[in-house]
């Protein structure tokens, strides 16, 4: 019994694996979703020394406008000031003078190394060494170079994935020209702002802010930045919005989850 | 077939496809080559149907890995990979260009159905999707005869042999 050969037809292989394939296809995302998280943490050392190869290749390439790493970093180091201030000036109008605690003092900052990033891909993810037992959970917001790049759509243990907001799953809510749209990711390295009207002026170069979310956000963070702005061909009253991130995402190697009311209160 | 070779294989080609391959991206949609493709193709022109298939499907999940959509290029690649061995037993595809032309046309269609069972499992896809099919399969091709050596040094076998 112990050398009998199993024999299988070709037709019953294929139709098998066909199976297979069309079980995992109908399987739910949060089960299925397991897997790729499976493989980053199981592949973990090889896939940070590829990608740490990756960078190394590309940290010649420039940044968003030209502009080198530290200097995105503190262009929207700015930009985030800037939002928080005018954020607190409406604030001080609005209560005569009473001041609350700064925006994100509650927040406990979660650094993470990238394992893989998946920027280029059909999918813009990346997935991350931190998971559920550092206090992730999906939905919170993901920083690189001081810019919200993302939030977190799945979390396993010890890792996670995080969508970016170059996703076209990505939907999220931003702050454009004193106006609040949703900006869906548009592939590649850009996203769009949905049903702008002409009525708005937008220039090039203009910040968009990830709006406040209660629980997730507590402040206007810079996302993106306005990189091209036409008139939509199909309804001419819109604008057709194209943010490209405010930081470059392909070369991040480490990013920081916001968790909004940590219990924990210290910063790891 | 040697079995514990491929698993090897297709492992160190699946981290190179996760990790490294944006080196080689070209233009603003950083296009690079489908190392798992040219690897499907591979198998499904040097062994024999059954490996083929195996091989096909195995590959097609590692794809999947890779991209982090589990099943559609699992399908796919299964689909197009089992086609191309059984193409394979009637017309040998053995010269560079008949070899660039079959990556190509199963990287044009596998993307094209792997898109299809995407949308099918309610998965947003870029609008720029068909471009980035084209242009990876074009890519793919124009490199991929080229990989067919080591692959072939490191599966030991002898790229001039006709298996059927």
């Amino acid at each position: 019994m112990a050398g009998k050969q199993i024999k299988v037809s070709r037709r019953m292989l294929f139709t098998w694996c066909m199976l297979g394939g069309f079980i995992l296809l109908l399987s739910p995302g949060s089960l299925t979703s397991k897997l790729p998280l499976a493989f980053a943490r199981v592949f973990g050392f090889p896939l940070r020394v590829g990608r740490s190869i990756s960078l190394s290749v590309n940290s010649q390439q420039p940044g968003p406008g030209g502009a080198d790493g530290m200097e995105v970093q503190y262009q929207n180091y700015i930009a985030n000031l800037e939002a928080e201030l005018e954020q607190e000036r409406r604030k001080v109008e609005k209560l005569s003078g009473l001041r609350s605690r700064r925006p994100l003092e509650g927040a406990n900052l979660v650094f993470a190394d990238v394992i893989k990033a998946s920027v280029s891909g059909f999918q813009s993810e990346l997935i991350i060494n931190r998971g559920r037992r550092d206090g992730l959970a999906r939905g919170q917001f993901v920083l690189g170079d001081n810019s919200i790049i993302g939030t977190v759509a799945t979390v396993d243990t010890s890792t996670a994935s995080v969508r970016l907001i170059t996703d076209p799953a990505s939907r999220i809510e931003v702050t454009i020209a004193d106006t609040s749209r949703i900006m869906q990711g548009a592939g590649g390295n850009s996203a769009k702002v949905e049903m702008l009207s002409t009525e708005h002026k937008i220039k090039l170069g203009q910040r968009v802010y990830a709006k406040k979310k209660p629980g997730l956000l507590d402040v206007a963070m810079i996302a993106g930045k306005v990189s091209q702005c036409k008139v939509d061909g199909a309804q001419p009253l819109l604008w057709d919005v194209t943010v490209e991130p405010a930081c470059n995402m392909e070369t991040l190697s480490s990013v920081a989850v916001i968790i909004m009311n940590s219990q924990k209160g210290s910063k790891r | 077939m040697r079995w514990v070779r491929f698993a090897i294989f297709v492992c160190v080609v699946t981290l190179v496809q996760a990790s490294v391959l944006d080196v080689i991206a070209v233009t603003a949609l950083r296009i690079g080559p489908d190392l798992l493709l040219i690897l499907l193709v591979f198998f499904a022109v040097y062994f024999n149907t059954t490996e083929a298939v195996i091989a096909a499907f195995t590959v097609g999940f590692a794809a999947d890995l890779v991209v982090g959509v589990m099943g559609p290029r699992t399908i796919s690649f299964g689909m197009f990979g089992t086609a191309l061995a059984y193409l394979n037993r009637v017309i040998a595809v053995r010269q560079k260009p008949y070899q660039s032309l079959a990556i190509f046309a199963v990287g044009i269609l596998a993307g094209l159905v792997g898109h299809i069972l995407s949308l099918l499992k309610s998965q947003p896809v870029a609008s720029n999707i068909l471009a980035r099919i084209f242009w990876t399969s074009l890519y793919s091709a124009a490199i991929g005869p080229f990989l067919f050596l080591p692959c072939a040094w490191w599966m030991r076998i002898k790229t001039h042999r006709f298996n059927r």
